[in-house]
């Protein structure tokens, strides 16, 4: 087993090496010069050579991603040659001259935002989809059944941008029941119910494609449970129909079904773009679309650093816990 | 006025669809008395003076992530320039509050006592300041820290992005360092700003401090300096006077120091993120004839998703009654808000506005790569325009247009004649195939292969269809070359990238057509898509620059408008209309015409 | 002695009931193609002690015979009518709980895949004593001591550490052990085995069956051993009741079913069983086709389209009538429309074929 996280965990590395690296190169062919975009009206070849400079895109794009790295660990030093030197201390993903500060700080500020969306509405979904998931398989056929499986049709149906404003119009704007969404800085701690006012219609939002994805997913992975031979041994034996379902059925059917939703809910970490929009949440998502649209390398690699990570760490995760609920998976 | 690629990035982000968010820059425009401020009646955004419309909180609602920049060197579009002028950051000379827009393109003295002194000749202005100005620790603001102001400029390695005509027009020697490989080659002048030191003496020379005096030596005539020093001419404190000031990177890109009625309290970006003035305590009213200052807070929201903002002022309830947009309305909520798009309906009467922007829109030809007058002129007399005009709206989107000075820069303009006889006969809106193909023959050479350039949106999309196919009526085979937004600028700057003409769209930086012609048709002005080198049309904007009386300089400059237009270094397609709106209890809602803005320092909440 | 009684005989309610009675069982599933009939009026009766072996093949509706006596029918969404007497007491009119308490300890089922039947998630030794648990308060730690016993009784070396192993670390072979020590450990009177060594190599089969009837013996357990290969029959079971299309088509003695079969499809199943020592003469076609599908099954005969000899009876009664289940000998009762001599001598020149094929 420990053989086993060492090698995951150095593949891990050298993929995040491979997808900054890549960041960097596909960077570098872009068609557009982002030293003649950041270089405004009165422009000349001087102005923009000195934007290249500042950006530190007149170096190879290799030496920029030494840097890159090596300010990680080392902090770096960005316009050294200038009376006015920028200092970026360790661990230094880089300075974001569109935004004027510092991409950790710009990345630890928005994070909160999107993990207590990714959260709230992981809860929602999942709470949702196995429950009713779980009775449409139980009821499979009759009229919940059906019920379920509609609303899930309908939910699965609809894009999360119709949701979030139908919701927005209707609960915010028409019914007057929550106020304006608002982020403070020191949600959820400081001020609960603020945060509940605002997050519960992203939380909604968010979770009403997966839910309705997981609800169709649950049932179907249980109905299948269910004519697996272990369940009718389990009832040949006697157990409880409740002990048959749940230590059983359950067991082994909601097992892949946890695990792939660590991985929805580690991409859901990345940024949920559409959702921050509507309900004005600083977010990664809204950070990232920012940076990517603007040119904003610093910012891209940061951001692509930390959500790469974030997936690569939540599938390492995933896989080692399924190897301990799974015997059959775990590796000698 | 340039739009950064911030403003690119909100466009995309936000899915706004207003045209001049892709525009390349703004700015300062007269509109046009024809053109209808849309007022409510007895809306008369004079306050009456028995009434105290002191307090409360103005809100503006945003898709936009952040400011482009508040550092007052740095600042450069019109949306940063209005509403930090009117808060934060005073200039020497600034312009009159009045729904009118000939009133409010009036020069007055601002930090001066008056619109200043030029010599003689227009080579040297002088501006004496107020007394009483301070900046908002309550220490002096002086004529040194104007100076110091005006020659952070120069420090063109960290203060980027921002206006130069310090640089282009002070009487500094230009950098003597000319080997590219020396990293000091990089200075635009032999002054390298003050925090480099080097060629302090020359800007010394240049910019003069007599007590509360400064003067500007200039390297040329100009005649509208008066109007120059409204961009990037803003004092910043001299760190010899005001140690405690700093001037850091960090200082002054999140948080300048305020010499105006507000200060800054918060400043956060992004999605979310909010701006947040309260009021300067050390800011002495008896100081400033022109803001009026109000409100005892603004906020500014950022990231508001385009449509949820416009169904949030269409409320108006809560603190959106005292809510402004920043930005404009979507196009499939117009015909909520207006009748016509000259008239609000009723629910909105006295808080939407429509009126000219300050673009105009065009299609610049690269003179170089269709080097023939004649296949130019072929390429105007085929196009649509009217479809196209259709396409992006019809009568909201504006109106058809005739060259790229606007109605509303006032006595700059004229009709060209463009469609009428410019080219030896009456060109329809729809197009002359016919006549296109007569022009081609008269040319005595085949019309070249063409691609069109443009940042991709939807609606350009439609646009390049419209284009390729009115083009193929006259036999001229187009290729549409679609670029993503955020790179556009990027691409067809390129003299090797760009093909042989694209989209763009242009608005003056002041009241001026000079800020105009020169920077589209000189390469001297920066923005030179169509590649014009002809000399004696440079050497006509020359001489209209020189020109100091007034009357005698707008004839030259209508009258090189009209020549571009005879040669088509441009194909001229709409004059913008744009419209906005604000909640029920904030007063006055009009578009300010120097910056196509909020009137934001006379604004008041009411109750 | 095996009882068979016809389906119309058995509404009269005996005295004294053997052991295992079925009367006139029905089960259906609604599907989304329509109602499939698996088992259509199905009566037996088998005595303590005795092992029954139920032969056909699949979709014969051996093995749903077999979860209807478990009453494992309804959770598969199955419809059951009829009766099941089992020691005296009647079970399709149960509780569900009722009949869940017998599951396990009065009687118990091993089936065809040892490594699916087994939960992969819990240890075996685990998987057992939550059989005991569920039947008997007794402690964690005797369960656990009983268990080991029973892992070491059916022939599981190193019992102490396979008790902690899971499923998937054991071989095919132990794992139905394990099945079988699960089955047993709560000594049910009745065990039935779902074609228990049909997914096992062939070496491993002979000591399955060898530990059945060991056990069986030791147990006092009545066995109902449900397969599809004749071919094993014979050493373990006493009686034989051939299915085919949900309905019993021959029922008898193992020794008349081997010797004197009459039914055309029980003599293809001899016909079919493997053997070394053999090779099938070409004119012998054992049987064509495939099982009739449960939704849709023929008129008249249901083997009738498989069938070699149909053509032998007069009015095409095999194309219209159904046939009945009617003795033929006392103990051996036979589903088929040729005369009875006929059906002799058929089996007779069978029998002298695969005689011959053996020389």
């Amino acid at each position: 087993m420990a053989g086993y996280i060492v090698r995951r965990t150095l593949g891990m590395v050298v993929l995040l090496v491979l997808l900054t690296l890549a960041v960097f190169v596909l960077f570098s062919l872009m068609p557009a010069d982002p030293a003649r975009l950041t270089c405004g009206k009165a422009c000349s070849p001087q102005i923009i050579e000195n934007n290249r400079h500042r950006l530190e895109l007149d170096i190879p794009p290799v030496e920029q991603y030494q840097r890159f790295v090596s300010g990680i660990f080392f902090g770096r030093t960005y316009l050294a040659d200038t009376k006015r030197p920028l200092e970026c201390e360790a661990p230094c993903l880089g300075y974001s001259f569109l935004r004027n500060q510092e991409v950790l700080d710009l990345i630890t500020k928005a994070a909160p935002v999107t993990f207590w969306l990714a959260i709230g509405g992981f809860v929602t979904w999942m709470t949702v989809g196995l429950v009713f998931g779980i009775v449409a398989a139980l009821k499979r056929g009759r009229w919940q059944d059906r019920t379920v499986m509609g609303i899930a049709l309908v939910g699965y149906s609809l894009p999360s941008f119709f949701i979030g404003l139908v919701l927005y119009f209707f609960v915010i704007l028409f019914l007057h029941l929550l106020p304006n969404p608002q982020w403070k800085a020191g949600m959820p701690f400081k001020d609960l119910g603020g945060f509940v006012q605002t997050m519960l219609l992203p939380w909604i939002t968010i979770a009403t494609l997966n839910a309705a994805f997981y609800m169709r997913l649950t049932r179907n992975q249980v109905l299948e449970v269910f004519g697996e031979d272990y369940v009718r041994t389990a009832r040949a034996k006697g157990l409880k129909e409740r002990t048959v379902v749940v230590k059983h059925a359950l067991r082994a059917g909601l097992t892949p079904i946890v695990t792939a939703a660590g991985l929805d809910l580690a991409y859901l970490l990345g940024g949920a773009i559409i959702t921050e929009n509507i309900f004005n949440l600083p977010g990664l998502g809204s950070l990232a679309i920012g940076s990517v649209i603007a040119s904003d390398l610093p910012l891209i690699s940061g951001i692509t650093l930390i959500a790469a990570t974030l997936i690569i760490v939540a599938n390492l995760v995933v896989d080692l816990l399924y190897a301990v609920v799974d015997p059959r998976v775990r590796v000698g | 006025m340039p739009r950064s690629n911030a403003w690119l990035r909100r466009a995309l982000v936000f899915g706004t669809t207003f045209a001049l968010v892709l525009a390349a820059c703004g700015g300062s425009t007269t509109p046009s008395p024809t053109t209808t401020v849309t007022q409510g009646p007895g809306d008369t955004p004079a306050p009456t003076e028995e009434v105290d419309h002191s307090g409360g909180t103005i809100y503006m609602l945003t898709a936009a992530e952040e400011f482009d920049d508040i550092d007052p060197q740095r600042a450069y579009t019109g949306e940063d320039l209005a509403f930090f002028g009117a808060t934060i950051m005073r200039s020497l000379t600034s312009f009159i509050y009045d729904p009118d827009a000939g009133v409010a393109n009036t020069l007055q003295g601002d930090l001066a006592t008056d619109t200043g002194t030029a010599s003689p000749d227009a080579t040297s202005w002088s501006f004496t300041l107020r007394d009483g100005l301070t900046w908002e620790d309550g220490s002096e603001l002086t004529c040194e820290d104007v100076k110091y102001g005006v020659s952070r400029t120069f420090a063109n390695d960290v203060i980027v992005n921002g206006p130069t005509y310090a640089v282009q027009y002070l009487d500094i020697p230009s950098n003597p360092i000319t080997d590219e490989n020396d990293p000091k080659s990089g200075f635009l002048s032999a002054y390298y700003g003050p925090y480099d030191g080097t060629g302090q003496a020359d800007f010394d020379k240049a910019v003069s401090c007599d007590g509360k005096t400064i003067t500007f030596k200039l390297n040329q005539p100009v005649a509208d300096f008066n109007y120059t020093v409204t961009l990037g001419f803003s004092p910043v404190p001299d760190p010899t006077g005001h140690p405690d000031l700093e001037d850091t990177v960090e200082q002054y890109t999140l948080r300048p120091w305020s010499n105006g009625p507000y200060k800054i309290d918060e400043y956060t970006q992004g999605n979310g993120g909010h701006l947040i003035l309260v009021r300067n305590d050390a800011w002495d009213p008896a100081s400033d004839p022109i803001r009026k200052a109000y409100p005892d807070v603004w906020q500014v929201d950022f990231g508001i998703d385009a449509k949820v903002m416009d169904q949030r002022l269409i409320a108006s309830e809560g603190d959106d009654a005292f809510a402004i947009q920043y930005g404009s309305i979507q196009p499939e909520n117009l015909s909520t808000i207006f009748t016509d798009p000259e008239t609000p309906n009723a629910d909105f009467a006295g808080r939407a506005t429509s009126d000219f922007d300050p673009f105009a829109r065009y299609y610049w030809i690269d003179t170089n790569k269709v080097s023939n007058e004649k296949h130019r002129q072929a390429m105007a007399v085929a196009l649509d325009r009217d479809a196209i005009r259709a396409n992006l709206g019809g009568d909201y989107a504006g109106a058809l247009g005739d060259g790229v000075i606007k109605p509303n820069l006032g006595d700059q303009y004229a009709e060209t004649g463009m469609w009428t006889d410019l080219f030896g006969q009456a060109v329809p809106d729809t197009g002359d195939p016919e006549f296109a193909k007569q022009l081609i023959a008269d040319s005595g050479e085949p019309m070249p292969a063409l691609t069109w350039d443009y940042p991709q949106t939807a609606v350009r999309d439609q646009e390049a269809a419209i284009l390729v196919a009115s083009f193929g009526l006259a036999g001229i085979t187009v290729t549409p070359n679609p670029i993503p937004p955020g790179q556009y600028y990027g691409i067809v700057f390129d003299d090797e990238a760009a093909h042989e003409f694209g989209w763009a769209g242009w608005g003056p930086d002041w009241p001026n057509a000079s800020t105009v012609i020169g920077p589209l048709f000189t390469d001297k002005g920066g923005w030179n898509l169509s590649r014009v080198h002809d000399e004696d049309f440079v050497q006509g904007v020359q001489d209209a620059l020189a020109e100091l009386n007034h009357a005698a300089q707008a004839k030259m400059w209508q009258d090189l408008n009209k020549l571009a237009m005879e040669r088509v270094y441009v194909i001229p397609t709409t004059f913008g209309l744009s419209q906005t709106f604000g909640g029920t209890k904030v007063q006055p809602l009009y578009q300010w015409a120097p910056y196509g803005s909020w009137p934001y320092a006379e604004m008041y909440v009411t109750p | 002695m095996i009882n068979v009684e016809e389906r119309e005989g058995s509404a009269e309610p005996s005295p004294e009931r053997p052991f295992l009675s079925i009367e006139n069982l029905f089960v259906s599933f609604n599907t989304e193609d329509g109602v499939v009939r698996a088992i259509d009026g199905v009566s037996l009766s088998l005595e303590r002690g005795r092992t029954l072996a139920v032969v056909g093949e699949s979709g014969s509706g051996k093995s749903v015979t077999a979860q209807a006596i478990m009453g494992l029918v309804r959770s598969m969404g199955g419809h059951v009518s009829g009766e099941i007497w089992l020691d005296g007491q009647e079970l399709n009119g149960l509780q569900p709980e009722e009949v869940q308490a017998l599951r396990g300890s009065e009687m118990a089922m091993i089936f065809q895949d040892p490594m699916s039947s087994l939960h992969p998630f819990y240890r075996v030794g685990d998987q057992i004593v939550e059989a005991i648990l569920a039947h008997r308060k007794i402690g964690k730690a005797a369960a656990r001591k009983e268990t080991l016993e029973m892992l070491k009784h059916v022939g599981i070396p190193a019992a102490e550490r396979r008790i902690d192993a899971y499923p998937h670390q054991l071989s095919g072979g132990m794992r139905q052990r394990v099945m079988i020590g699960m089955a047993l450990i709560n000594s049910p009177q009745l065990l039935i085995a779902d074609e228990p060594t049909t997914a096992l190599d062939v070496t491993v089969q002979a000591q399955i069956l060898e530990l059945i009837s060991t056990l069986k013996e030791e147990f006092g357990t009545t066995v109902i051993l449900i397969t599809h290969d004749l071919g094993i029959v014979a050493d373990v079971a006493d009686d034989v009741a051939v299915m085919y299309g949900g309905r019993l088509v021959e029922v008898g003695q193992t020794s008349t079913i081997y010797e004197a079969p009459e039914m055309p499809y029980t003599l293809g199943l001899l016909s079919s069983i493997p053997r070394m020592d053999r090779e099938l003469p070409k004119r012998l076609d054992p049987i064509r086709g495939n099982p009739p599908s449960p939704i849709n099954l023929p008129p008249g005969c249901v083997f009738q389209p498989r069938c070699n000899y149909s053509d032998r009876v007069a009015n095409g009664a095999c194309l219209s009538v159904r046939p009945e289940l009617l003795p033929t000998a006392p103990g051996h009762l036979v589903r088929c429309h040729l005369p009875a001599e006929e059906r002799q001598q058929i089996s007779a020149d069978v029998r002298r074929i695969l005689a011959g094929a053996q020389r």
